[in-house]
Formats: C-alpha cells, sequence, structure tokens
C-alpha cells in the first residue's frame, strides 16, 4: 500500500454544522424582519441595511489584512452585526450612521478584543449606543412622511393608547427592523433550530412582563402588557441580541439568570427611566455580568448531582422539586427579590418624593406670580383639568400637558395673578416640567422650571436666567422661537444654539400653559 | 427506566453498508503476529520461544499478575521471533510473530460441549480467565476481573451491551443474529456469579432482527429482558447504559460494579459462553470491515493477529480507482487511525474502517474561534461544560480544570468535538490534558516517596 494514511485523534466525523452555517440561519432569520421593514420603510431603509452589513464585512476583511489574520470574514459574523445593526436603526438615519456604526462595531468591539467569540459585549448593540452618544438627535428622529413622530414606546410611556397592530405588522414609528411579527417568525424558527437558546429569550420576555406587569402600573392588562413587550425592540433584543452566544453564559441556568436581568432591566428603565430605547442598554449591561455568571454558575456534571448521589448509594429517588426546571425556580425568586426591594423603596421614598414635588411646585408659583399668598382654582378650571387629565393639550403645541392651573390671591383675597404647570413630552432627553404665570392684566410674569434635565451646557441652559428673562413682563400671547438669532420683537425668542429641540419644547409649553391661562381662566380676556 | 441518557450525538449510522452482511469466517495466509499486550493491565509473559510449534488454541503467552491475560494462538506453525513490531497503536509493542503453516491444527482440548448444570461457578472463572477473555468492545479489561467484585451479592444488573453505537459497526449486530442462544447462554452463566442479578441485554433500536433475535432466545427465561434504546451515541458506553438501565449517574473515580452493575460486550459473553461451555479459548473475534472505500463491506469471525491488509484483501479490496484516506480500528467516533496496513489484529478490534474522507481533516480547515454556542454543553453524556474546560486549559487554569469543571470525568466520546460548529478539537485537547495531570501527580507521587 503505497498511500500515505492521514492519521488523527478521533472523533473522525463531524456534524455538518459550521460556524458560517449558524451565521446563514441567523441571518436568514432576521429576513422576514428585513423584508418587512425595506416595503414599510423604502428604499433609503434597504440602503441602510446593504451599507450596514458591507461596510462591516469590508471592515473585518482590512482587519484580517492589516493584522495578517486567517480570513476570519468569511465566517459569516461580520454580516450578522451589520444587518443587526441596520434593523436597530431609524430608517430616516443618513448612510454615514450604519457605516460609522460598523466600522466601530466591527473594529473597536471586535476585532481589538480578538474577534469572534471574545468581545464582551455585543458589538451591534454597542455600536448602537455608541451612535445615540454620538448621534443622539439624529438617532432618535422618527419620521414617517417627512414628519417628526414619537415611537410607540414613548406614547406608551406618556400614557397614550398605541397600535398593538401596526407593532405587529412593523407599520408603526421606529426602526427598520420592528415588526414584532417578523422577528417571533424568524426567532422562533432560530429556537426550533436549537440555534438560540429558550432559556435566555423566553426569560427575558418572561422577566419583562412580569416586571411590567408588577409595577407598569395598569397591572396584568394584556393588552398593557403587550404593547410593552412589542415595543423597544423588546423581541429584537430577546431574541436576536440577547441570545448573542459570546456574551451570554454557556449554562443553562446562567442563562435563564442573565435573560431575567436583562428583563428586569429593560423593564426598570422602561417604566423609572425616561428614554424609549433603554433595552439596549440592559442587554450590554447584563452582557457585562456574563463572565461573572460563567465564572460562578457552572453545573455539577450528572453524577456529582444530589440525586445521583443518592441513587449512587442505592437510596430510593425523591422526585419532589426535581420536576420543576431549576432555572424556573431561580428566576421566579430574582424576579420577585428584585421587584419586592424596588417596591419597598419605591413606597417609602414616594410621599418623601409627593412632598419635595409639591413644594418645589408651590415655590415655582410663587416665583412666577409675586405677592400671591394662596392659590385657588375655581370649579369650572378643576373640571377642565380633569377633563384633559393624561392628554395632549391642544393641536399646536407639541405633547403638552396641563398638569395644574391656579388662581394666586394676595392676603386680602384679591387676584393678583395665573398659573398653569405644564409639563412636555419633547424634551430632548427628558420630559420638561414648568410653571408659566401671568398677572392679572395677562401679561407674562416669567417661568419657572420644576423639571429640567436636559444635556448640561445644551439643553440644560433654557434654565438659564439669560434664556428665562426672554419670558418676564410680556404683554403677548403667544410666543415664537425663532433659530439662528436675530429676535426682536416682544414675543420673539432666539433658540439656544445647540438645544433648539429643548428650546422649542419649553417655548411650546410657555404657549400651551399661557393659552390656557388666557383661554380657560381667564376666560379669553 | 429512562428510554435514554441526557446529551449525547446522532451521526450518520452508515451501517447500511455492512448490516446484512452474515458473518464468515476466513483462514489468513501470511504470518501471525501476536502483542503481548492486548488488554488493560500487564502485558502478558510469552511461554513459546523462537521454533516452537504452535497449535489453534495454544496458550503463547501467560498473563502477569491479576489484571492482565492470556494471550492464544489462533494458527498453527512455527515461532518465527519474539520481537517488537508495529502495531495498530501505531508504536513499536513486543510481539510473538508465528508462521503460519495454513493448516489450523488445533490443540484438541475444546470444542465438545459441556451442559451447564456440570460447571460449578469456580470452573466459570476459571475457564474465562485460561480463555484469556478481555472486554471486546474495545477496552480490552480482563474480563475474569471484572466478574469478581468486591461484593457479588451487590451487583444487581448484567448488562450486555449490544447497543454498538459506534456508526460503521455491525459486527455485533450480526453476532447477535446468528448467535442469540449462546449469548443468553452466556448470560445465565454469569448470572450465577450474582444471585441479586438480573440480566439486561440492551440494544439499539436500529437493529430490528437481532432485538428480535435476542427476544426470542430469551423466551422463558424469567431473569433475562431485552432493552431496546435508542439510537444514539454514546449509548453502548458503560456509563450510558448503566444511567439508562439502573437509573444511576456515577463518577469516573467508581466502577460499574461500585454501583451494582456489571457490563459485558455481547462479544465478551459469547466468548464466555464458548470458553465454560466449550472450553475454547479466545483467539477469534467478530470485526467489521467496512468504510466508503471497501468493495465488498463484510462482518467476518477474524482470527486474532491476522494482518489488517490481508482483511482488506479478503474482502474484495479497495473499490475500483478508490485512494484510501484513513483506515480507524473501529469505528469514527472512537476509533484509532492506523499509521499503515501492515499490522495485525488484537482481540479488541472489532471494526476497521476504511474511510476516502477524513471528516477530521476537513474540520481543521473549517475551524473558527470558539463561538461560545453551548452545542457542547448540551451533548456531554456526562453532563461536563466542555467549552469552559477547553478555555481553562488554554488559560493554564488546571486548577479550575479538575475541581470546578470535573475535567478528570471526561470519557473522550468524542460527542462534544463531533458536534462543534468552530471545529474545536475538544476531545484532543481534553485527552492530552488529562494524561499531564496524571503526569504531574505520578511526579508529585515520586517527589514524596
Amino acid at each position: 500500500m503505497s498511500t500515505l494514511l492521514n492519521v488523527s485523534s478521533g472523533p473522525h466525523v463531524r456534524d455538518k454544522w459550521t460556524t458560517q452555517y449558524i451565521m446563514t440561519a441567523v441571518v436568514l432569520s432576521l429576513l422576514p424582519a428585513t423584508v418587512i421593514g425595506v416595503i414599510h420603510d423604502g428604499v433609503h431603509a434597504l440602503l441602510i441595511v446593504l451599507s450596514s452589513i458591507i461596510a462591516a464585512v469590508l471592515t473585518e476583511l482590512v482587519f484580517d489584512k492589516i493584522a495578517h489574520k486567517p480570513d476570519t470574514w468569511k465566517d459569516g459574523s461580520a454580516v450578522v452585526t451589520g444587518l443587526m445593526l441596520a434593523l436597530s436603526l431609524s430608517p430616516s438615519v443618513p448612510l454615514y450612521i450604519p457605516i460609522i456604526g460598523s466600522i466601530f462595531a466591527i473594529l473597536v468591539v471586535k476585532c481589538c478584543f480578538g474577534g469572534l467569540g471574545k468581545n464582551f459585549i455585543n458589538p451591534a448593540l454597542a455600536a448602537r449606543c455608541f451612535l445615540l452618544i454620538s448621534f443622539g438627535r439624529t438617532m432618535t428622529a422618527f419620521q414617517v412622511d417627512g414628519v417628526s413622530m414619537a415611537t410607540p414606546v414613548a406614547d406608551l410611556i406618556a400614557g397614550k393608547a398605541v397600535n398593538v397592530t401596526g407593532m405587529f405588522m412593523g407599520s408603526t414609528n421606529g426602526v427598520i427592523g420592528d415588526s414584532v411579527l417578523a422577528l417571533l417568525i424568524g426567532g422562533l424558527i432560530l429556537w426550533a433550530m436549537d440555534i438560540i437558546h429558550g432559556e435566555i429569550c423566553f426569560s427575558v420576555v418572561i422577566a419583562f412582563a412580569l416586571f411590567v406587569g408588577l409595577f407598569g402600573g395598569q397591572g396584568f392588562d394584556p393588552r398593557f402588557l403587550l404593547a410593552h413587550i412589542c415595543g423597544g425592540g423588546v423581541i429584537l433584543g430577546a431574541f436576536f441580541m440577547a441570545t448573542d452566544y459570546t456574551t451570554s453564559p454557556v449554562s443553562k441556568l446562567g442563562q435563564a439568570v442573565y435573560g431575567a436581568l436583562i428583563g428586569i432591566l429593560g423593564a426598570l428603565f422602561r417604566i423609572y427611566g425616561s428614554a424609549a430605547d433603554s433595552f439596549s442598554y440592559s442587554v450590554i449591561i447584563a452582557n457585562l455580568f456574563t463572565p461573572l455568571i460563567d465564572t460562578y454558575i457552572i453545573p455539577k456534571p450528572y453524577a456529582y448531582r444530589r440525586a445521583a448521589i443518592a441513587a449512587q448509594n442505592g437510596e430510593p429517588r425523591k422526585p419532589l422539586f426535581q420536576s420543576i426546571p431549576k432555572p424556573v425556580i431561580v428566576l421566579a425568586v430574582i424576579t420577585l427579590l428584585a421587584g419586592g426591594g424596588l417596591s419597598g423603596v419605591y413606597t417609602m421614598t414616594k410621599d418623601t418624593i409627593d412632598e419635595q414635588k409639591a413644594a418645589a411646585a408651590a415655590a415655582s408659583y410663587r416665583v412666577v406670580v409675586p405677592g400671591a399668598e394662596t392659590f385657588e382654582k375655581s370649579d369650572a378650571v378643576a373640571a377642565k383639568l380633569e377633563e384633559l387629565a393624561g392628554q395632549v393639550y391642544g393641536s399646536s403645541f407639541g405633547r403638552c400637558y396641563i398638569n395644574e392651573a391656579f388662581e394666586g390671591k394676595d392676603a386680602s383675597g384679591n387676584t393678583v395673578g395665573y398659573v398653569a404647570s405644564v409639563t412636555t413630552a419633547d424634551g430632548n432627553d427628558a420630559n420638561i416640567t414648568l410653571a408659566v404665570g401671568v398677572n392679572a392684566d395677562g401679561v407674562v410674569n416669567g417661568i419657572s422650571f420644576t423639571e429640567l434635565n436636559e444635556t448640561p451646557g445644551m439643553g440644560m441652559r433654557c434654565g438659564d436666567p439669560e434664556f428665562t428673562d426672554y419670558f418676564l413682563n410680556k404683554d403677548v400671547a403667544q410666543f415664537k422661537l425663532i433659530k439662528g438669532g436675530g429676535a426682536s420683537g416682544d414675543d420673539e425668542i432666539d433658540a439656544i444654539t445647540g438645544a433648539t429641540v429643548t428650546s422649542s419644547a419649553v417655548v411650546n409649553a410657555v404657549n400651551a400653559g399661557l393659552d390656557f391661562i388666557h383661554n380657560v381662566m381667564m376666560g379669553g380676556n | 427506566m429512562k428510554d435514554t441518557f441526557r446529551g449525547g450525538v446522532h451521526p450518520k449510522e452508515q451501517k447500511e453498508m455492512s448490516r446484512s452482511a452474515s458473518l464468515r469466517e476466513f483462514r489468513p495466509a501470511g504470518e501471525m503476529v501476536f502483542p503481548l499486550s492486548q488488554h488493560i493491565g500487564k502485558p502478558a509473559k510469552a511461554t513459546v520461544k523462537k521454533n516452537d510449534p504452535v497449535l489453534v488454541g495454544q496458550i503463547i503467552a501467560e498473563a502477569d499478575g491479576f489484571v492482565s491475560a492470556n494471550i492464544i494462538s489462533s494458527c498453527s506453525g512455527t515461532v518465527k521471533a519474539v520481537e517488537k513490531r508495529r502495531t495498530l497503536s501505531g508504536m513499536m509493542q513486543e510481539c510473538i510473530v508465528i508462521d503460519n503453516d495454513g493448516e489450523f491444527r488445533e490443540t484438541g482440548d475444546f470444542g465438545t460441549r459441556i451442559e451447564p448444570d456440570q460447571v460449578t461457578n469456580e470452573q466459570i472463572l476459571e475457564r474465562v480467565k485460561k480463555a484469556g477473555i478481555v472486554g471486546l468492545g474495545g477496552a480490552g479489561f480482563p474480563t475474569a476481573v471484572k466478574l469478581q467484585p468486591k461484593n457479588p451479592d451487590g451487583i444487581k444488573y448484567v448488562i450486555a451491551n449490544g447497543a454498538e453505537c459506534e456508526p460503521y459497526l455491525t459486527g455485533n449486530d450480526q453476532l447477535m443474529r446468528k448467535e442469540a442462544p449462546a449469548i443468553v447462554e452466556g448470560m445465565e452463566l454469569l448470572l450465577r456469579l450474582f444471585p441479586n442479578a438480573e440480566g439486561v441485554i440492551a440494544i439499539e433500536d436500529n437493529k430490528p432482527e437481532a432485538i428480535e433475535a435476542m427476544r426470542k432466545a430469551c423466551e422463558g427465561k424469567g431473569k433475562i429482558r431485552v432493552a431496546a434504546l435508542k439510537t444514539k451515541y454514546p449509548q453502548g458506553g458503560e456509563r450510558s447504559l448503566i444511567t439508562v438501565i439502573a437509573g444511576i449517574d456515577f463518577p469516573v473515580s467508581k466502577l460499574p460494579a461500585d454501583v451494582g452493575c456489571i457490563v459485558d460486550n455481547v462479544g465478551t459473553i459469547y466468548a464466555v459462553q464458548r470458553a465454560v461451555l466449550y472450553n475454547e479459548p479466545l483467539f477469534t473475534h467478530v470485526l467489521t470491515l467496512t468504510g466508503e472505500a471497501v468493495k465488498e463491506p463484510a462482518n467476518f469471525i477474524v482470527r486474532d493477529g491476522t494482518n489488517v491488509a490481508e482483511i482488506l484483501e479478503a474482502a474484495g479490496g479497495l473499490k475500483d480507482g478508490a485512494t484510501l484516506k484513513k483506515v480507524l480500528s473501529g469505528g469514527p467516533m472512537m476509533g484509532i487511525a492506523l499509521t499503515s496496513l501492515d499490522v495485525p489484529v488484537t482481540k479488541t478490534t472489532n471494526g476497521l474502517t476504511c474511510l476516502l474522507e477524513d471528516g477530521a481533516e476537513v474540520a481543521e480547515k473549517q475551524m473558527t474561534a470558539c463561538l461560545h454556542c453551548g452545542r457542547c454543553t448540551t451533548v456531554c453524556p456526562n453532563g461536563l461544560m466542555p467549552q469552559m474546560m477547553a478555555e481553562a486549559v488554554e488559560a493554564g487554569d488546571l486548577e479550575r480544570y479538575e475541581q470546578k469543571l470535573y475535567g478528570l470525568d471526561c470519557i473522550a466520546c468524542g460527542s462534544c468535538t463531533y458536534i462543534c460548529p468552530a471545529k474545536r478539537p475538544l476531545t484532543q485537547i481534553f485527552k492530552q490534558t488529562k494524561a499531564e495531570i496524571m503526569a504531574r501527580r505520578r511526579a508529585a507521587a515520586g517527589g514524596r516517596k
């Protein structure tokens, strides 16, 4: 026999699944969502997807060449990263956004940490968060036919009804990959193929739903829960982002804990936080816990588990508790503990917070209605407020809500002015609440913020006297915001450079308050 | 009883090639080579020297100590040499080389049947020992030793391993079809040694004919039953069998007998029956010669010491134009790759798989970094975490490997390597690491002396 035989250690046959095969399956499973996204959002969405993928693959290719690495770009993981990033972007972003994002994801998050299997956070999500920080306004601008609109989750947080069917089909305002139905189809196929772990995706959704149900303020109302689950990338996150192999734990129990952590964090940010796209952050934070989970949660081999040791010693088997999978128990305990702890803290601090809020409000009222000793409201005004509760006020002020309105009276009971407290959901970073005062003659007496949490140095400058003083002693019905400077008239206000969104929100809120005072409280005088 | 163990993989069975080929004997013409170490334990001591005449069935090397086994000649002729020859493992080992005269003259003291009730329990053990029977499943542990556990009364199950979970191999399938009554008789002999035990013949459900034949042979034998098991690798591992049949998972530090089980390959049990009732020593065994490269895949009753190339010739040689890529002693999961065809088969060679394609070679080209997909952890039949184990080895943290991850409990079944999409050589790493840890322990023990 002249042929030289191959010699190697066994096994000598291998399963047909390769890294490429898995990556291809993931890409295919994302296709339904991609197709629906492109149908709804147009050709530009397709260009975003393509440029994101091409940038990702090219980045890895170039890195491989420069670093003299084997051709890892062929394994398909860069395609997955590029596609996932694209699907988590708004369809209206300019093309440089996905390109920069993909380069960041592949070069910084993946290649610099050692490539496939070595990154410590999900590259696509890291890139998304990087883009959110770097290009905040562009990233969060969701437009439908050129008109800026709120995403369903923003509406949900603001307490408005949302179109769940639309969210299922992906026709609502959101990222490219926002068709819950398409994502679920792809995700469930991956799960059925055993590519993604049910321990992760289902515990994310279950923990999230449990937490929202317990602390979302509307109980376990199915429509409310469904709306929350369908919005803000929960499904994309649970089935495609959280299940990323490299950044999730290896053991089943660890996976369940990790999934629960994402679900709880996501719900926590959703209910108590302000940003609608917080789900990305919860996945990334959980990613960071993965090494810790893997260090401490190592399942014992079958032979070393309690039941097996009993069996080895000839003791009868005890079926009690063994029928419930351990991850389920752990999941329930974690959710309850976290939830219980939070609700405890919330209850303990709620009264104090309310008192402080009331005091802050009262103080702000006095600022804008000087000379008032007491604040009262007529029954008619109270009824009108009741009617408006939770609804956007008027049609021309964006998303403004009238919280309170009072007549200020001096010690002898004469009306010295009027005040309205307005909250707008159009702030750049968070809700803004302010009080606007008018004296008895209808002259605007100034504004005062009770809640302003904008970007320091930018939106936050709306709270500076240079800006608030515009509103002092102006006998106007409505203010006009002038962008780019050059305000001249009494009713014109210069927008703060670099903070036009906040400026505009503030002016709208003031106008809403003035509108309410002039038309409802002063009866149109 | 659970219907299967946890984990495991299902490689392509590839048994169609040879599964219906009946067992056939063939008489080799060339020289016969008998390595002195064909079993676990001490190598046997040669009792013949150059130019001695030998007969079929003659002991040519004696067990050296308790854990060792006799070596029996399978041909007649003259001893040509006692020297180092290349063996299946690729190493040079001490062998007895016999110039086969082709006449196959027998010693004459075996072949006549005595009835089981005329044999005492002591005689059973004695004959098994004298016959040089070792575990024919592949490990080659001396059977006489296995049949003498510390507490014979504590044995609850004697399991006849007819799972044959290795892909390609079909020898035991054919043996069970043909020799079912003899195997059941062998099982009855074993059960006499363990009064409290039940006999279970475990067969994967991809061998319906064998299951049928064994069931028929078991009729009326109250203490023996057939268990049809799910076809899944490594169902035929003794640990997997015990998990399924006795419901016990146990660490590698324990022996099956410690948890009340004795597991023997059906081939071994057949050999026990031959040895006890016919006084026939072990010099033949079942061997499947198969693989895509072979012209006529076959199931042989092959004589120990036969040259591999000669067996291949007996099966019609290679397919026309076929280029042999890899030849395995055994099946593709745990088989050992041969360096050359000019080596003899030993007692434990249950298969020769001749491949046109080398999965390991293909895998090497497809290898990527570990994805952490966790597929290895779901297939490990022992519930180990291969991915973490490999990482611990990579990080040089042998303490974590051993203490936290129970790395030494790896049975090297190859399931994790088989399933790995990144094509990491996991089993190879674990085998190497185990050897390294053992070497360190020996060095530490030596240092203390």
